[in-house]
């Protein structure tokens, strides 16, 4: 068991590929049980990470396998927080983050912000050589997971 | 993604096994809808039971074929979704869109409610 008062960070970095995504998922659903989060924390945190490398690998990378999505974990004073880089351009995210989401039903797209949004406790974006998106996610009262 | 597919009282069940997240699983998932419309195979039931997780272009993809489906005078509905899945579905609203059942015959009996 970690010392969840410790400063804790982890770095992956995993090709431009979706299949890649499991592996994401179980390291911070891993790292989050041992420090403690509670089981619905640590869903929410894996599906707005989930999302998150998902756009840096389709819409950031646009699938190159030159290119590299970088994922940093890191704990400290009872915050989670995963940073996912990208190779890519980036977009207009101070736009982005302005607009409340509320996609047409039917729309095939425009859910992505949305989903990171509502899972986590905090969303941000900031381009640095390529998208940082940077998700926070804060260890609740609640029970932890078993 | 692996899709099996098989029929119960006319209707279509998907039994999807793995994650939903775009790439060749729509091309894929497009391909196999087109097929069942055209073979006039349009009350289709995905059964997301061994679906661990769905991102927002796996969401697309079902949209996508739901409304090929219901274009073509069908429907496409969902069960078993885990407590995880439900709840992107419920954040996204897509709760109000797609019909979710806990069990397959809930499931199947919907299409012959719609139809009277």
């Amino acid at each position: 068991m970690v010392k969840t008062n410790q400063v804790e960070h982890m770095t992956l970095t995993i090709p431009s590929d979706l299949k890649y995504l499991g592996a994401v998922d179980a390291a911070v659903q891993d790292l989050a049980r041992e420090l403690l989060f509670s089981q619905d924390a640590i869903n929410d945190l894996g599906t707005a990470l989930i999302e998150a490398c998902s756009n840096a690998i389709e819409h950031g990378n646009k699938f190159s396998p030159q290119k590299r999505v970088t994922v940093s974990l890191r704990f400290h004073e009872g915050t989670l927080t995963a940073s996912v880089k990208d190779e890519g351009a980036g977009f207009d995210f101070e736009k982005a983050l302005r607009e409340e989401p509320d996609p047409d039903p039917t729309s095939e797209r425009g859910r992505g912000i949305l989903i990171m949004r509502a899972f986590t406790d905090g969303l941000d974006f900031r381009y640095e050589g390529g998208l940082v998106c940077e998700l926070t996610k804060l260890r609740d009262g609640s029970a932890p997971a078993d | 993604m692996k899709i099996t597919q098989r029929e119960v009282q006319g209707a279509v069940i998907l039994d999807l096994n793995g994650k939903l997240t775009g790439g060749p699983d729509a091309d894929m998932f497009r391909k196999l809808f087109e097929g069942l419309i055209a073979e006039g195979k349009k009350q289709i039931v995905v059964n997301l039971e061994k679906v661990s997780w769905i991102n927002s272009t796996g969401l697309g993809i079902l949209i996508h074929n739901y409304s090929s489906v219901r274009s073509a005078g069908g429907d496409l509905v969902v069960m078993r979704a885990s407590e995880r899945i439900e709840s992107i579905l419920y954040v996204t609203k897509l709760n109000l869109l797609f019909k979710s059942f806990e069990n397959e015959e809930d499931a199947v009996r919907s299409f012959t409610q719609v139809s009277r």
